[in-house]
Order: C-alpha cells, then sequence, then structure tokens
C-alpha cells in the first residue's frame, strides 16, 4: 500500500523528492497574492471567528461544513485509509490545490510504472501490425480450407454418375445371380421330386440325400463341360497352329 | 279415557313449570364451538409447508432438479448458437434517427466531432462497459432523413449508416475503446474527481482487431488512402456523389481524429485535468512522457 503522511515535515519531504521528477504547471492558481492590507492581530482574529461563529447556525459539524463550503473536510487523518495516495488524489481532484496535496501525486510512481509496462506485456503481447498480421493469416488459411474442400466435392461430383452406374450394374449382376441360382436349385428340387413321383417334404431326410446326389451329379457335369469347352479350345489352337505351320513352308 | 287423564296430566305439569325465558333455555347442540388455545402466530399450524416430507423440512431442490428424473433442461440435445454469448462485446444501438434528432434539438455541438462522450450527455444513450458493452452500435434506423453533416466516432457501423453520413459531406470512425476507457468516456467529471493522469487507449483484441483495421468499416487504424479509396467505392455503390470534404469550410474539423491511444478529444494521455482548479497538468518527468506515448 502506498502511504502518504500528510505532515508539514513529511510533506515538504516530499516536495522535495517529487519536485526533481515533476514540476507541474498551475502558476495561475499560486499568483493569487494580491497587496491587500490586513489587520491581522489576534484580536481582530479572534473576533472575526467569534462573529463566524456565530453566523453558523447549520448546526452541521465541522467536517460537513467544510465539505458544503468546497474545502476538504478535515486536515489530520481520521483513518488508515485517509494515508493512502488514492484518497490524496481524490482530494486534489475535488477540492483543487487548496486542499494542499502535491498534485505530483496524481501520476504514477516509478515502480508503478513498472508494474504497469510488465501487466501490458502480458496483457497484450503483440503490437497491432502483428496482431493484424496473424489475422490476416488465419483468414487466408481458412479460405484456403475451404477452397480445398470444394475443389475435392467437385471432383468427387464429376466422378458421381460413374459411380452411381457401377453400383446399379453391381446390383443388378448380383441380382441376376441370385435369379439363375434360385432356378437352378428350382429344376433340382422338381426333378428330385420326380424321381419319387411323389410330392415329398423338402425337409425329408431321403429328399435331401437325393438332392445332395443330385447336386452333386450336377457339379460333376458342370466341370465335365467346363474341361471339355477347355479340351475344344485348346483343339481349335492347335488346329490353327497347324494351319499355320502348313501354310508358312509353302510360301 | 285414558289418553284424556294423560292429556289433562300433562297440561297440569305444563302449567306448574315456569315461563320459558332466557334464563332457562340452552343453547342447540353443536351451536358451540369451543375455542382452543394454539400456540404460536397460526395457533401451531404448520405455517403452509404441509405434513412430513420435504415440503415440511423446506428442503427446496435446485432450480430445474426434478428429483431424479432426466430434468427438462437437460432434455433437449445442446444447440451451440449462443455459446460464450456471455463473453462476446456487445454494442447497445443508437439510431440515425435519434442521432438526427439530438442534432434538430441542439443537444450536441455540431461543429465539433461527436464522439460517444458528447452524445452520453445528451442522455439519449446510455451503455454499461461493466455488462461487456463496447460502446455505439449506430443502425440504420431513420437512415432515408439523415441529413446532418457531422464528423462522429462510434465504436460500430454498417455500411448503410457510413453511406447516409458520408453522402451528407460527413465523415465517420469506428474506434475501439477497451472498457476502462470507456468507464471514463461515460463518466469524465466522475474520473477527473479522482485526480488520476488520463490513461492510454489500450489496443483492441485479435478477434476485433479486423474489423477496426478494415477501411470498409472506416476503422480508426486503417489506411487513411484506403478510407479514401473506400469512401468513393461506397458513393458509387449506393449511388451518390460523394461530397468533396477538402472544399468544405468546415474542412478541418472534419478531418480531426483521435489518437489511437487517446481517450477524450483534446485530451492527452498523461494529462491531470481539476476541475475545481480549472486547470491541467502535464508532465515534464521524461520517463513519465516515454510512458504515456508508449
Amino acid at each position: 500500500m502506498n502511504i502518504y503522511v500528510r505532515s508539514r515535515l513529511f510533506r515538504s519531504n516530499l516536495i522535495n523528492n517529487l519536485i526533481c521528477f515533476y514540476s507541474t504547471s498551475t502558476p495561475e492558481v499560486i499568483d493569487q497574492n494580491d497587496r491587500v492590507l490586513i489587520d491581522d492581530s489576534d484580536e481582530t482574529t479572534a473576533r472575526e471567528n467569534e462573529i463566524e461563529k456565530k453566523r453558523n447556525k447549520s448546526g452541521l459539524s465541522a467536517a460537513h461544513l467544510n465539505i458544503m463550503n468546497g474545502r476538504r473536510p478535515y486536515e489530520t487523518p481520521k483513518h488508515l485509509s485517509h494515508l493512502t495516495v488514492k484518497h490524496n488524489r481524490k482530494l486534489y481532484g475535488k477540492y483543487g490545490s487548496e486542499s494542499g496535496v502535491n498534485p505530483s501525486l496524481c501520476w504514477p510512481t516509478k515502480l508503478d510504472i513498472q508494474e504497469a509496462l510488465e501487466y501490458e506485456s502480458v496483457a497484450f503481447p503483440y503490437t497491432i501490425r502483428e496482431v493484424m498480421e496473424s489475422a490476416a493469416l488465419r483468414k487466408q488459411e481458412e479460405k484456403l480450407k475451404i477452397q480445398k474442400r470444394e475443389t475435392d466435392i467437385a471432383a468427387k461430383y464429376a466422378k458421381l454418375e460413374q459411380w452411381k452406374k457401377e453400383l446399379r450394374d453391381k446390383l443388378a449382376k448380383k441380382a441376376a445371380e441370385a435369379e439363375s441360382a434360385k432356378i437352378k436349385k428350382e429344376r433340382l428340387v422338381e426333378e428330385v421330386r420326380r424321381h419319387f413321383g411323389f410330392t415329398l417334404d423338402p425337409r425329408d431326410e431321403r429328399f435331401q440325400e437325393m438332392l445332395a446326389k443330385r447336386e452333386k451329379e450336377q457339379r460333376k457335369l458342370e466341370k465335365q463341360a467346363k474341361r471339355d469347352a477347355k479340351e475344344k479350345m485348346m483343339f481349335a489352337k492347335l488346329q490353327q497352329k497347324n494351319v499355320e505351320i502348313k501354310d508358312t513352308p509353302k510360301r | 279415557m285414558g289418553s284424556r287423564q294423560i292429556v289433562e296430566k300433562s297440561l297440569t305439569l305444563l302449567r306448574s313449570l315456569p315461563r320459558i325465558s332466557l334464563n332457562n333455555i340452552r343453547d342447540n347442540p353443536g351451536s358451540k364451538k369451543t375455542q382452543k388455545r394454539g400456540r404460536g402466530q397460526h395457533g401451531g399450524d404448520k405455517h403452509g409447508s404441509g405434513n412430513k416430507g420435504s415440503g415440511q423440512r423446506q428442503n427446496f431442490m435446485r432450480l430445474g432438479y426434478e428429483t431424479g428424473n432426466n430434468p427438462f433442461y437437460l432434455r433437449v440435445p445442446q444447440e451451440h448458437y449462443y455459446r460464450g454469448h456471455h463473453h462476446r462485446r456487445q454494442y447497445p444501438p443508437l439510431s440515425l434517427l435519434t442521432l438526427q434528432r439530438i442534432i434538430d434539438t441542439n443537444r450536441v455541438d455540431v461543429t465539433v466531432p461527436i464522439d460517444i462522450a458528447s452524445i452520453v450527455k445528451t442522455g439519449f444513450y446510455s451503455f454499461f462497459p461493466d455488462q461487456k458493452h463496447f460502446g455505439i452500435n449506430l443502425i440504420d434506423e431513420g437512415v432515408d432523413i439523415f441529413e446532418a453533416k457531422i464528423n462522429i466516432e462510434v465504436q460500430w457501423a454498417s455500411e448503410q449508416v457510413i453511406a447516409a453520413i458520408e453522402r451528407n459531406g460527413g465523415v465517420i470512425t469506428t474506434a475501439y475503446y477497451d472498457p476502462h476507457s470507456l468507464f471514463l468516456l461515460r463518466n469524465p467529471k466522475k474520473f477527473f474527481e479522482t485526480g488520476q493522469a488520463i490513461p492510454r487507449r489500450m489496443i483492441p483484441p485479435p478477434d476485433a482487431i479486423e474489423y477496426y483495421t478494415s477501411a470498409e468499416n472506416r476503422g480508426y487504424l486503417a489506411d487513411p488512402d484506403q478510407i479514401s479509396e473506400a469512401r468513393l467505392k461506397l458513393a458509387q455503390k449506393y449511388g451518390y456523389k460523394l461530397p468533396v470534404i477538402e472544399n468544405d469550410p468546415k474542412y478541418n474539423m472534419l478531418c480531426e481524429r483521435k489518437d489511437p491511444r487517446q481517450i477524450f478529444y483534446g485530451l492527452e494521455p498523461g494529462w491531470v485535468v481539476n476541475l475545481k482548479d480549472e486547470c491541467i497538468l502535464k508532465p515534464k518527468d521524461e520517463e513519465l512522457k516515454r510512458f504515456y506515448s508508449l
């Protein structure tokens, strides 16, 4: 806590200390001592005081009377807070140079300045230009991000029709395969039924056995057909080659 | 004969009995209720809290708590439109209509630049810096009838508002003030009475810097050349002829701007204003000067 004791001795000391740092421009306030003859003998002042006392019919306390007349309420501090710099600044702000407070108190001390600078270096670490640049950079980055996403979407959209066709073909193929398999199975079942000569429950064991047998046969047949086809192919190829071999020596 | 005898007998009995009077009647049974003496203000009642349980014990549950149910305020999924709204800067609005009224009723001096302090002084606008209010948002209500030539400084303005002011040969600037400076501008007298030196205005926060550095918003940190270009562009966009302020007799007034560190027109940071003595004290110490010119 900054403490400022308003004693005559200490104030003069303060003034001596501070006047070297801060000088103020308040000449018009100070230069008001016109040459007027004032009878300041003890008797007259005592009488004046007496008259003033009698005139004051307000019943206000001394402090309130001072405030009413635009003076600081009391000269002696009544509370610990009256010793603070803040309070003395307020006295100066409110009652002016009449308050007797040294106006150099209005400015921060060297320590205060250091603290303020330290605070500002933490609270506002970047200059306006730096902040502007970083804001511009961030904006640019966001813009690039959006652009990238848009081009990505456009590229994907261009391929969309192709992908749709592929999917549709795949589905159709799958459906056709399922259909053919179903027909095959039905045919087998029909054949088995014909073999027995009466409608047999497909869950029956005999039926199942017969079906398996038929399927096996069918598979065998298919295999055979495949092999035949392959042989045929090979044979055709060989024949082709033979023809070619025959043809070449003629030339 | 027997019944006649009985009648005679009962009649004699009745005649021998005394006449019915207040002395010998009694109340109807159940017509009177004996008063019970309760204890306490309401006769030992429960004071409206009922009998037994949570109600009697007055264990008021926290707001929104539904005794174990999934509370209503948590039942709907969260929506984040307003996330962090209590941290955002607010700019209470002032319409161009009100501004025109202020000017027409001579509540503000148009021969000098207008800022938030002079507008607050008219009593037509108030704001609370402690409630995240960051100054005037000049809105476009009354944009068609606005016809004053002014040099105004607000904290937020839309494109139409800027166009409306510049069409009339005026000048607008959007400037940022930190809350502390706004307290000073809101009530300068109160600040001057504290006997402190006028502080510096702080720089805007990072999320506001873009607004206050752009010439389109007439930001106070924008490049003046860009601003004049933007003025011309806006005039073309809205289709009005931009008055040449260089030829204006009020040119000096229209060109006046605050320093980015300045809070009051005509007063620099570091000065002490004493209203009692009607004087201004300026620091002469080099360190103080350096600090206040940072």
